[in-house]
């Protein structure tokens, strides 16, 4: 089991009136290999989902063992390692770094990893190369269109060649055919054995995905594979 | 990540950003500058003084006694006896005491004119510089005023004693008279009698004061005939060492309470006394001049505290802009310890450019107001100084570079990811 979280809550303000239940005793397990899509309205405790399964927040109460280590016992400085080599995000507003062109970007993951100088470069290249844009390596973010800076966040998640790919709305702010494209790179990460976790409110997104989990205020209402065509 | 690759990322981000970067250099530029400047200035300040000092002599002591009925010079030569018996504290002693009537001297075609106040008041300006003085001394008038022999010898206690016609010329007096050729054993004619040049001081070389070396020095016992018998009441001794001073004055002063008693209420009606040695001078100087320092210390480390506030403002504000890309650094597994390390080399490195042009303006300006208000052809501030405004920019730098970056490293991922 590569993901396996027991009775996970993620509860703001607990004891206060404006108490928020955004994670409500969740169990769910995924194997690796696994294309995953986590669906739900907005507010339906996805995102907080995707942030605690991600190392990105602490649960309040709960268990969480990714590939059998006890995540909420790990300190910070390991939490950094894990979100470094085992998870790779792609989020919906991009989140690259304005000042940095697409291929620093890219080496970012590779310096904290701490790759060699000659070695990170090449690296990234074959990076962006996967998601066709290494003839954009030295343009900044403000240069590109948004489909653009979602490939290279894309390719920043993959340079470290994580095996799970965590993507949070990652055709939210792009057009169908940019997104299709995007979706599109997705299915041959998944296609190499990389795990994938797709983030969405919508259900046309989430049809590409080999099982559905759906959120609601924080709880799963329903969890089932379907059938995919994607040729 | 390595060190290289931190400092990289912080030049990087201070490139990028460089109205930012300049305004935060720019209190540290003042800082170190103001610092360096005020303190080499004040250094500068209390270095000619001592050296006016370190130059008159240690260990010397001036002495002044008069008692107004006394006419006959009485109370000067009891003066001048008890401080000759002061032979185990003091190495000698002399009257010091100048002619003040008009007085010409002459050697060859030269003229020198003394006192000349009538012709000086006509012809217009006095000038200062050129003014000489015929003072009346013992034998040991060299010693006790630290002027050291060029050339010749000093009066002999025979010469002093006999009244024999012999002097001793400053280097002022003897450029004056005799150029660059030697004046021993020549004779000058004084209010037209006769006096055998017996030797030649070195130059004080003191700025501001080239008077001390337009002298021209005969025996004090001339007083009766050149001074009308005017009342010696000065007198200058040279003790052996620094405590031998305190110990003679502290004896003077008893002897002065004998010598011209003092009334009830503490006070010399019939005359006056006065005994001071340069060394409490200097060390009255020296306190002045500490708390000089300390003040103009303090003025300059205040300033330099605000610029290490302004570091701390922008600092905050930077980081603050910056936590979302903290937070996508955190994202993409950078550890606290990679993200601490950034923002401190980026101040470290901020400070160190500020406190290196500091330094610059600070040497330039030193050397400009060591020019106007000290007169010096090349002052420069210190090594210490220098460095230890240097030092102290980039640990304030770094201490307030750093406090925001540890806050912002330590929240969570998403947390910051949500800032804007």
């Amino acid at each position: 089991m590569l993901i396996d979280i027991q009775n996970l809550y993620k509860i703001y303000n607990e004891g206060k009136e404006s108490e928020v239940r955004a994670l409500d005793g969740v169990s769910l397990q995924i194997d690796r290999g696994e294309f995953v899509a986590i669906v739900g309205q907005s507010g339906s405790g996805k995102s907080t989902m995707m942030n605690v399964l991600g190392c990105l927040d602490i649960p309040t109460y709960g268990d969480y063992y990714l590939e059998g280590t006890d995540i909420t016992s790990l300190s910070d400085k390991e939490l950094a390692r894990i979100r470094n080599r085992e998870i790779g995000f792609i989020f919906q507003g991009y989140n690259l770094i304005q000042e940095l062109d697409a291929l620093e970007n890219v080496t970012l993951p590779l310096i904290y990893r701490g790759i060699s100088v000659f070695d990170r470069e090449d690296m990234a290249m074959a990076a962006l190369a996967k998601v066709g844009m290494d003839d954009r390596a030295h343009h900044r973010p403000s240069e590109m269109s948004g489909g653009q800076q979602q490939r290279v966040a894309i390719a920043r998640a993959i340079a470290t060649a994580p095996p799970i790919i965590m993507a949070d709305e990652p055709t939210g702010a792009l057009d169908s055919r940019t997104g299709k494209h995007v979706l599109e790179i997705l299915r041959d990460l998944y296609r190499g054995g990389t795990t994938i976790l797709l983030i969405t409110h919508d259900d046309g997104i989430a049809a590409t995905a080999k099982r559905v989990v759906r959120l609601s205020d924080g709880r799963i209402i329903s969890d089932n594979p379907q059938e995919v065509d994607w040729e | 990540m390595n060190l290289w690759q931190a400092f990289k990322m912080a030049f990087k981000s201070i490139a990028l950003k460089k109205t930012r970067s300049f305004l935060t250099m720019l209190g540290i530029i003042i800082g170190v500058a103001s610092v360096v400047i005020m303190v080499s200035v004040v250094q500068g300040q209390n270095r000619k003084t001592m050296e006016f000092y370190e130059k008159m002599g240690d260990n010397k002591i001036t002495i002044q006694a008069m008692k107004y009925d006394d006419m006959d010079n009485e109370v000067s030569q009891k003066l001048q006896d008890y401080c000759l018996s002061l032979s185990d504290l003091l190495v000698g002693v002399t009257p010091d005491v100048e002619i003040n009537e008009k007085v010409i001297i002459q050697y060859g075609a030269k003229t020198l004119s003394v006192n000349d106040w009538e012709s000086m008041r006509f012809g217009g300006s006095i000038n200062w510089d050129e003014m000489m003085h015929v003072k009346l001394g013992s034998d040991q008038y060299g010693a006790c005023n630290n002027y050291t022999l060029a050339g010749g010898r000093e009066m002999s206690y025979l010469d002093v004693e006999k009244t024999n016609p012999v002097c001793v010329l400053g280097s002022g007096a003897k450029e004056a008279l005799f150029g660059f050729t030697n004046p021993v054993n020549e004779t000058v004619t004084i209010n037209g009698d006769p006096f055998l040049v017996v030797g030649y001081y070195n130059s004080m070389d003191i700025e501001y004061w080239p008077e001390m070396d337009n002298i021209i020095v005969i025996p004090y016992t001339f007083n009766r005939t050149m001074n009308s018998n005017n009342t010696m009441d000065s007198y200058v001794a040279k003790a052996k060492d620094a405590q031998a001073t305190v110990e003679a004055m502290t004896r003077l002063e008893v002897f002065f309470n004998g010598l011209i008693p003092m009334n009830a209420d503490g006070y010399r009606e019939n005359g006056y006394t006065y005994v001071q040695s340069n060394n409490s001078n200097a060390q009255e100087m020296e306190q002045q001049s500490m708390m000089q320092s300390l003040v103009l210390g303090a003025i300059a480390g205040i300033s330099l505290l605000v610029g290490g506030i302004g570091i701390m403002n922008i600092m905050l504000v930077t980081v603050t802009e910056r936590t979302r890309e903290i937070g996508i650094r955190k994202a993409i597994g950078a550890e606290r310890s990679s993200i601490i390390t950034q923002f401190l080399i980026e101040a470290a490195v901020i400070c160190s450019i500020g406190g290196i042009i500091g330094i610059g303006i600070g040497c330039v300006g030193t050397l400009i107001a060591g020019k106007l208000l000290l007169q010096e052809t090349s002052m420069l501030p210190s090594m210490t100084i220098t460095l230890g405004a240097f030092l102290f920019s980039v640990v304030l730098g770094v201490i307030f570079g750093m406090y925001p970056a540890i806050k912002a490293s330590g929240l969570q991922p998403v947390v910051a990811l949500r800032a804007d």
